[in-house]
């Protein structure tokens, strides 16, 4: 399944820094986004940590919506899916492939909102910044086992089914609050007490979500019209 | 004994396609499948293939010449391209998927056969129909499969190019693969047929050796659409 998945992200990516835009469009949104807020702000005055971290995980979770929308999308052109579902390994494989690669662009999209954050609302690093690459890699994984099974659902489908996607995004808030908790004890520099239960808690998430795609996944993916 | 399909029904929606369908694939085998537009042969198709369930009916898969379970080669309405990536990374990405091991010469080879070698650093989307369509069968046969599923593989090709379609497909039987295959130029390619499958009145109307199904329909042996699909000569 493995190697299966890993020929699946090699093409994705290839396939998105072959024509850009689809990480572009992703970029642009999440920078226009950061940049907007930016504007509610004072000459001076710099945004509370905690509504910095919300905007950047606001961000990312819109940015990961057009990266596995455009990941999916591939397969819509030519009927790719089919091929891709009779091929010789377990059809979760296309899960787990195309949610490397939307990890990997959504982990690029993010190493530019960081520097916008701070450049647009003020914020600062603080030596707290390895929880923050903790909270990090836990909440993207979270956000790409959910994007990757949304992705598909939402494409080639019926509208019900598309709103459907928009319905079940709620399931990110306990990443996000997680996520915002400790983003904003990065910026700020102090660690509000209790805050690292926060890890535990997205970890479960993570957990529950790769599983509850990994079972829902044949159902949502497959060749049927 | 490749595949085993009994009392296959489908019904899209209340509309009843086809009902009790059962046929099999042998290794070594040509089986063509044809009917009229809407009996039902892609749906058919895809559903030997695993793409959709039946409604009532089961598909069994048995063994491959080899003993171990029959590697199928899909090729249906659409091309499976990918317009982004060239010629020779859409068979690499395809190759890799199904575990189908060729090195550099083996992807020249079969660039070669469907004449494509000149475009294979060519990205897709530039590709003609009829160019398109030779990179697909290059795609299905690359993978020598055990079972060829072939839905309409002429579409785009022109006779030279259906020459080198029917070349591959020969050579896929000789290969002892199973292959079953729509075609609505049935007269042109009976000769090549073991079995053939009609479906007609939403059942198979036929099903049987292909010499039987040219003499209970009075077809004569070589008739000119045969020649006409062969550039007028035989093949």
């Amino acid at each position: 399944m493995l190697s299966a998945a890993l020929i699946v992200t090699r093409k994705d990516i290839s396939l998105t820094l072959g024509r850009g835009s689809g990480l572009v469009q992703a970029l642009l949104l999440g920078l226009l986004l950061i940049f907007v807020f930016s504007l509610s702000l004072l000459p001076g005055q710099r945004m509370t940590p905690q509504a910095a971290a919300a905007i950047f995980w606001m961000a990312s979770a819109f940015c990961q919506v057009l990266i596995f929308s455009t990941l999916y999308a591939h397969e819509e052109i030519n009927g790719q899916r089919q091929g891709l579902v009779l091929a010789p390994a377990p059809v979760q494989s296309v899960w787990l492939g195309k949610a490397l690669a939307g990890l990997g662009m959504l982990a690029a999209a993010q190493l530019l909102f960081i520097p916008a954050i701070i450049v647009f609302l003020g914020q600062n690093v603080s030596e707290l910044w390895p929880l923050g690459l903790g909270i990090l890699a836990i909440g993207d994984i979270g956000i790409a086992a959910v994007g990757s099974l949304l992705g598909a659902l939402s494409q080639g489908q019926s509208a019900k089914e598309s709103l459907l996607s928009i319905v079940l995004f709620p399931l990110l808030i306990p990443l996000f609050l997680g996520g915002i908790r400790i983003g904003s004890a990065v910026f700020s520099g102090a660690l509000a007490e209790g805050a690292e239960s926060w890890f535990g808690i997205a970890l479960a998430f993570d957990a529950i979500f790769v599983a509850a795609a990994l079972v829902l996944f044949p159902a949502v993916y497959n060749a049927e019209e | 004994m490749l595949l085993n399909a009994r009392s296959l029904a489908h019904f899209y929606g209340p509309r009843l396609i086809f009902r009790d369908v059962s046929l099999e694939v042998r290794p070594g085998t040509v089986t063509v499948l044809a009917g009229a537009n809407g009996a039902g042969k892609s749906t058919l198709l895809k559903i030997l293939a695993g793409l959709i369930r039946p409604s009532s009916g089961e598909v069994e898969t048995g063994r491959s010449s080899q003993g171990q379970e029959p590697r199928i080669g899909y090729l249906g309405h659409q091309t499976f391209i990918y317009p982004e990536l060239t010629a020779l990374e859409n068979l690499q990405f395809w190759a890799a998927l199904y575990r189908r091991p060729v090195d550099d010469a083996g992807y020249q080879a079969i660039l070669e056969r469907v004449e494509l070698a000149p475009f294979a650093e060519e990205k897709a989307r530039g590709f003609s129909r009829g160019m398109a369509q030779r990179l697909n069968l290059a795609r299905v046969f690359l993978l020598e499969s055990d079972l060829l599923l072939l839905d309409e593989p002429g579409t785009g090709l022109d006779a030279r190019s259906g020459a080198v379609l029917l070349r591959e497909i020969l050579a896929a039987k000789a290969k002892r693969a199973g292959i079953v295959w729509i075609t609505h130029s049935l007269d042109a390619d009976l000769r090549h047929a073991d079995i053939v499958a009609f479906l007609e009145n939403k059942t198979l109307g036929f099903y049987g050796p292909s010499d039987t199904y040219r003499s209970s329909r009075a077809i004569a042996p070589d008739s000119a659409d045969t020649r006409k699909a062969c550039g007028g000569e035989a093949c």
